[in-house]
C-alpha cells in the first residue's frame, strides 16, 4: 500500500509530522485537526492509478508484471507498513496507545509496537520530567543568548492592604495522568502559568504586605499550591504541581530605598539601645564601686577616730593616775615643760612694764614687729 | 483474460478504496465531530472511535473537545467605591453541545469571539459593584464564581460549559501605582523615623535609669558613711567624757596644756609678753617667784 511509505516515516508517533501529532503543543484548535483519512486515501488513490500499469489504457510490455509483480509489490508495502508500527519509549515516557482514535493501551518504556498510522497512534509525555515555568521573571537562555530578565507586570502584585509587592516565582510540575494530560486540556503549559499567575495574585492579596515580606513566605508557597492543584484538578488537567517556589520577593523597585531604610533604622535604633546598655553597665558597677569606697572611707574614718580617742583617753587617765599621786607639783611641773616647749621656739618680745601700767605700749610699732628682721627691731 | 482480470481486480480495489476512504473516518480522544449533509447536522459523534458516513453526500467537521483557552486582554474598570483597576481574566471552556455551538459560532474561533465578549461584559459588570478591597483581598474567589456564573447563562446559547473564569491581574493603573509608590514610601519613612524615634527613646531611658541608679548608689553610700562617722563622733566624745570627767580640773589643765603647745608653733607665732603678767616668768623678775607680793597683798 503507497500510503505506508508517504506517511511512515513520521506519522504514526505522537512527536513526528503527523497532522495531529503533539497535540498539547498545538496553539489552538485549528493546528489539531484529526487525520484527514478522506484527504489522504484519495492522495494515495491518485498515486495508485498512477502506478497501476496504463492508467488510461493498457500498456503491452507490462502485463507479466502487472500480475504477480503487482501482488508482491503489495505484499512487500504491507509488510513495511506493518514494520513502521515499532516505536521506542524512553525511561521518563509513557507510551499511549490509539487504535482508530481510542485508547487502548499505555506502554512502559522499552520497545513497543502498535498497529502503524493511519489506523493507530502513539503518544508518547515525559511524564517523569519535572517541567517549571517562571512567573515574573525570563530565565536566561543560554542556548538563544537570551539574558534573565524581570517583567514587571507579572511580578508587581497588590497585597491585602493595598500595597505593591515584586514578586518572582516557579513553578514545578509534571504529568499525573498522561490521558488526561494529553486529551482534555487544549494549551496545558500556558494553563499552568494562567493558574499559578492567578493562585499567586488571590494569595497575595489576602496577605499583607509585612506578612509576605517577613514570615510567611513558606505558608504561601503552599497555599499557592493548593489552590493551583485545586483549580487543575477542576480542568482534569493531569496535571500534579509540585513545588512552588518564591525566590524573589521585594517591595518594588521604586520603594526598596524607603524599605532598606527602615532596616538601617531598626538596626540604629538596636545600635543606640546597645549602646545605652553599656553606657549603664559601665556606669552602675562605677557607681557602686564609688559607694563602696564611700562607706569604707567612713568606717575608716570611725576607727581612726575612735582609737585616737581611745589611746587619748588611755593616755589621760594614766597621765591622771599619776597626777592623783602628786598633784602640785606634777601640775607645776607639765606647766613648765609645756611653756618651755611653747615659748622655746617662738619669736618673743618681752615687754617690762615696770611699775608704771600702759606707758611704753603706745608707741610700740606694732605693725612692725612682724615684719622686720627678727631681732634688729625688737631689741632698741 | 489475465491482463483483464487483473485490471478488473486492480479497478474493483481502487473503487472500494475510494468508497472506504470516503466513507471512514476516525474521531480521536480530543475531538468531537459533525456529521454533516449538505450543511446540514445529521449526527453528532462525542466518543472517539471510527465511524461511516456516507461519501461524497456527507462531510465531517471536527470540532475540539479539550477544554479550551480565552485570554482576555487588560481592561481598566472603575470599582464601586471609584477606585480604577487593570483586570485582566481567564476562561477556560469546553463545547459540550457541538450541535449548538456549530449552529451558533461555527468554529472554535468563532466561539472564542463569542465568549470573549461575554466575559468581558461579565467581568466589567460584577466588578463595577464590587469595592476594589473585594476584589483584591475579600471575594475575590466569590466574585469569580459570580463572573463565571453570569457568563455560564449567556454562554448556554451556543452550547459551552465554562469550566472557569478567573481573574489573573487586577492591578492600579500605572498613574495610581505611582500615587501607592509615593504613599509606600512615606509610610516606610514614617516608620523607619519612628523606629529611630524610638531606638533614642530606649537609649536614653537607659541612660537616665542608669544615671539614677548611680546617683542613688551614692547617695545610700554616703548616708550609710554619715551615720558611720557620726557614731564615730559619738563614741568619741564618750570616750573622752568618760576618761576626762574622772577630773575635770585637770583635764582642763591637761588639754591646754596640750592646745598650747600644738595651737602655737615656732615661727607663726609671735608674743608679745609682759612678764608680770604670766606665771611663767614669775621668777624672772622676782626670784621669789612674787610669793613676796602675793604675800605682801
Amino acid at each position: 500500500m503507497p500510503w505506508s511509505n508517504q506517511n511512515g516515516g513520521g506519522g504514526w508517533k505522537g512527536g513526528g509530522g503527523g497532522p495531529w501529532g503533539q497535540p498539547p503543543r498545538g496553539p489552538s484548535g485549528g493546528g489539531n485537526q484529526p487525520p484527514d483519512l478522506e484527504e489522504l486515501l484519495r492522495r494515495s488513490q491518485e498515486k495508485l492509478k498512477d502506478w497501476l500499469p496504463g492508467g488510461g489504457g493498457s500498456g503491452g510490455g507490462a502485463i507479466g508484471f502487472g500480475g504477480k509483480g503487482l501482488a508482491l509489490a503489495a505484499a512487500g508495502a504491507l509488510a513495511l507498513w506493518l514494520l513502521t508500527g515499532f516505536y521506542r519509549v524512553e525511561p521518563d515516557e509513557l507510551g499511549v496507545e490509539l487504535v482508530l482514535g481510542r485508547v487502548t493501551s499505555q506502554t512502559t518504556p522499552g520497545l513497543n509496537y502498535n498497529i502503524p498510522y493511519p489506523l493507530g497512534q502513539v503518544f508518547t509525555p515525559k511524564v517523569l520530567a519535572v517541567r517549571e515555568i517562571s512567573v515574573g521573571q525570563r530565565d536566561f537562555d543560554s542556548a538563544r543568548g537570551v539574558p534573565g530578565r524581570d517583567i514587571p507586570d507579572e511580578s508587581l502584585m497588590l497585597t491585602g492592604d493595598e500595597n505593591m509587592i515584586d514578586v518572582s516565582f516557579k513553578v514545578q510540575w509534571n504529568i499525573k495522568d498522561a490521558t488526561a494530560f494529553l486529551f482534555n486540556i487544549q494549551n496545558p503549559e500556558a494553563t499552568v502559568k494562567a493558574v499559578a499567575e492567578s493562585a499567586m495574585r488571590e494569595i497575595v492579596g489576602k496577605n499583607s504586605i509585612e506578612m509576605i515580606l517577613t514570615e510567611n513566605q513558606r505558608r504561601i508557597e503552599t497555599d499557592v499550591r493548593t489552590l493551583m492543584q485545586k483549580t487543575l484538578d477542576d480542568y482534569k488537567s493531569g496535571v500534579e504541581i509540585r513545588l512552588v517556589n518564591m525566590h524573589k520577593v521585594n517591595p518594588p523597585a521604586q520603594v526598596i530605598d524607603a524599605f532598606r531604610d527602615v532596616q538601617a533604622a531598626r538596626i540604629d535604633a538596636e545600635r543606640l539601645s546597645n549602646e545605652a546598655q553599656s553606657y549603664a553597665n559601665k556606669i552602675v558597677p562605677e557607681a557602686r564601686g564609688q559607694a563602696s569606697a564611700i562607706t569604707a572611707q567612713a568606717m575608716a574614718y570611725r576607727s581612726r577616730i575612735v582609737e585616737e580617742a581611745r589611746g587619748q583617753a588611755d593616755r589621760f587617765s594614766k597621765v591622771l593616775e599619776e597626777y592623783k599621786h602628786a598633784p602640785d607639783v606634777t601640775r607645776e611641773r607639765l606647766y613648765l615643760e609645756t611653756m618651755e616647749r611653747v615659748f622655746g621656739g617662738m619669736d618673743k618680745v618681752i615687754v617690762d612694764q615696770g611699775k608704771g601700767e600702759g606707758a611704753i605700749q603706745p608707741y610700740l610699732p606694732l605693725d612692725q614687729l612682724g615684719r622686720k628682721p627678727l631681732g634688729k627691731g625688737a631689741t632698741p | 483474460m489475465k491482463t483483464g482480470f487483473f485490471g478488473f481486480v486492480g479497478v474493483l480495489l481502487a473503487a472500494v478504496f475510494v468508497v472506504v476512504s470516503g466513507a471512514a473516518f476516525v474521531v480521536t480522544p480530543t475531538n468531537q465531530a459533525l456529521v454533516l449533509q449538505f450543511g446540514q447536522v445529521r449526527r453528532a459523534i462525542v466518543e472517539p472511535g471510527l465511524y461511516f458516513k456516507i461519501p461524497f453526500v456527507q462531510n465531517v467537521e471536527y470540532l475540539d473537545k479539550r477544554i479550551l483557552d480565552i485570554d482576555l486582554e487588560p481592561q481598566e474598570l472603575i470599582a464601586s467605591d471609584k477606585k480604577r483597576l487593570v483586570v485582566d481574566a481567564f476562561a477556560r471552556y469546553k463545547i459540550v453541545d457541538p450541535v449548538q455551538f456549530y449552529q451558533g459560532v461555527r468554529t472554535v474561533q468563532g466561539g472564542n469571539q463569542r465568549l470573549n465578549t461575554f466575559v468581558s461584559s461579565a467581568v466589567r459588570a460584577v466588578l463595577a459593584d464590587a469595592g476594589f478591597f473585594t476584589v483584591v483581598r475579600d471575594d475575590r474567589a466569590g466574585l469569580m464564581e459570580k463572573i463565571k456564573a453570569q457568563v455560564e447563562s449567556e454562554a448556554k446559547g451556543i452550547g459551552v460549559d465554562i469550566v472557569d473564569v478567573k481573574i489573573r491581574r487586577a492591578d492600579l493603573p500605572q498613574k495610581n501605582s505611582e500615587a501607592v509608590f509615593q504613599r509606600m514610601q512615606t509610610e516606610r519613612q514614617r516608620e523607619a523615623t519612628e523606629l529611630r524615634a524610638k531606638g533614642s527613646e530606649e537609649s536614653q531611658r537607659i541612660k537616665a535609669k542608669a544615671d539614677a541608679e548611680k546617683e542613688i548608689l551614692l547617695a545610700e553610700a554616703s548616708r550609710d558613711a554619715e551615720r558611720v562617722r557620726g557614731s564615730g563622733d559619738a563614741d568619741r566624745i564618750k570616750v573622752f567624757a568618760e576618761a576626762f570627767g574622772k577630773d575635770p580640773d585637770f583635764f582642763a589643765f591637761y588639754r591646754s596644756m596640750q592646745a598650747y603647745e600644738s595651737s602655737m608653733k615656732a615661727g607663726d607665732t609671735r608674743l608679745l609678753i609682759s612678764p608680770q603678767s604670766s606665771d611663767f616668768f614669775r621668777y624672772l623678775t622676782d626670784p621669789t617667784g612674787g610669793k613676796a607680793a602675793t604675800a605682801g597683798k
